[in-house]
């Protein structure tokens, strides 16, 4: 199989602190992959070794290239939205378009007016000019109208109410994506994107807690709601994690069978947010 | 960019996989009516956007629905409710009410000592609105 993003044993240092610590990995074409990592979990920094804007030890190979050597190759196929700001809050839209249509060569600006005329963004105003919502609009339709292969998403909707962090992903998926692009995405809020997600990973102290397709987290991972009585039964296959719930214990099991836990108490599959926690905080108990 | 639709934002339960779900949903489409015989069903890209989905897991509830027959693949076109679909459907889920739920009700209506005629009398005058046909309802 030839990945799109393949990774090995790739680390970065800053001084003598290991923000990402020997990490392997592979993604494929058409697919959307969720890191999910805490504050300085390292997810950044990953993704600026993926993107080549910074050097990194290991050897990591995006779309074939080298991204730190291969920048400029890179750039025509892939494209970001950070979580900072990046748009200069000076220019105005009809001049940001100008711009990407002289520099970047797969970006079409018809199809960037034409997302632009859905939206409420007007050619004549500059960036200052608009909402924190709008700028991600912006961000998003001139993104949406480059034809890239990959596309990475850090924290894209941080700071958006609930109305513009819903109209954005599904704008991605009716404007921008389709099974030829790739999407990596990072977010605290996971509950929202997880049901458009293909992958997942959690990154946790710079090394890789979590690496799997989300329709397999049902087969591996397993929650147990048990009662008082059949706790103690319930933890002789060895949770992973346990929490208190209502006086219930909510056990997360890893690798044991669902008929083997059948009759302890009800049985569900861990949603991605308590998933996460059962994986760190578990790892550290 | 619409903002439409999202007051209808499903709420999916944790014990079947989305897919299921969203087969089921179209499923009671069929059967009440919504989607008839030669309908399009929403292309999956319009599903996945607006319940911001994975493509993927729309493309493998409809594909159910097309090995079950409910619903053929038109080339290019999109996914069509197969002529026949409601009535296919309507047995199946006749014959399921009889095999699994009606027993269960037979033993119940049993033990409380109803009568056919009982049941039959709620049944109409829980209905004002319907036409009254002539020689029921006449005590």
């Amino acid at each position: 199989m030839t990945s799109l993003v393949s990774a090995r044993n790739v680390s970065k240092n800053f001084g003598s602190f290991r923000a990402v610590d020997d990490v392997s990995f592979d993604i494929e074409k058409g697919r959307i992959m969720g890191l999910i990592g805490p504050n300085g979990a390292g997810k950044t920094t990953l993704l600026k070794a993926v993107l080549g804007l910074t050097d990194c030890q290991g050897s990591l190979s995006v779309l074939g290239l080298d991204p730190f050597r291969q920048r400029k190759e890179l750039m025509k196929n892939i494209c970001f939205i950070a979580d900072v700001a990046v748009l200069p809050r000076w220019i105005k839209v009809s001049q940001l378009l100008d711009f990407l249509q002289s520099v970047h060569p797969n970006f079409s600006r018809e199809r960037a007016e034409e997302l632009l005329a859905q939206t409420h963004i007007k050619k004549t105003s500059k960036v200052r000019e608009l909402s924190k919502g709008m700028v991600t609009q912006l961000h998003l339709s001139i993104i949406t109208a480059i034809d890239a292969k990959l596309l990475v998403l850090d924290e894209p909707t941080i700071g958006l109410d609930i109305i513009f962090r819903k109209e954005f992903y599904g704008n991605l998926l009716s404007d921008y994506f389709d099974e030829e692009r790739t999407i990596i995405i990072t977010t605290h809020q996971v509950e929202e994107i997880e049901n458009l997600l293909t992958d997942v990973m959690f990154i946790n102290d710079g090394r890789i807690v979590l690496d799997s397709p989300m329709d397999e987290l049902s087969d591996r991972y397993v929650e147990l709601m048990a009662g008082p009585d059949s706790a103690e039964q319930a933890r002789q296959f060895k949770p992973i994690y346990e929490r208190d719930v209502f006086g219930k214990k909510v056990m997360t099991f890893e690798g044991v069978a669902r008929e083997q836990l059948k009759g302890l108490g009800d049985l569900r599959t861990p949603d991605i947010a308590d998933l996460f926690v059962a994986k760190v905080k578990g790892e550290a108990a | 960019m619409t903002g439409a639709g999202y007051a209808m934002d499903p709420k999916w339960n944790e014990d079947a996989p989305i897919y299921r779900q969203l087969r089921d949903r179209v499923v009671a489409m069929i059967l009440e009516g919504v989607l008839t015989d030669g309908d399009a069903l929403p292309s999956v890209r319009n599903v996945a956007a607006e319940y911001r989905l994975n493509p993927l897991t729309v493309l493998k509830g409809y594909q159910e629905l097309v090995d079950e027959g409910l619903v053929e693949k038109k080339r290019g076109r999109g996914m069509f409710v197969t002529d026949g679909a409601r009535v296919q459907l309507l047995k199946d889920e006749r014959r399921r009410f009889k095999e699994k739920e009606w027993p269960l009700v037979a033993a119940t209506i049993e033990r409380l000592g109803l009568s056919a005629e009982d049941l039959l009398k709620d049944v109409g005058s829980s209905k004002p609105s319907s036409k009254s046909k002539k020689g029921e309802n006449n005590d």
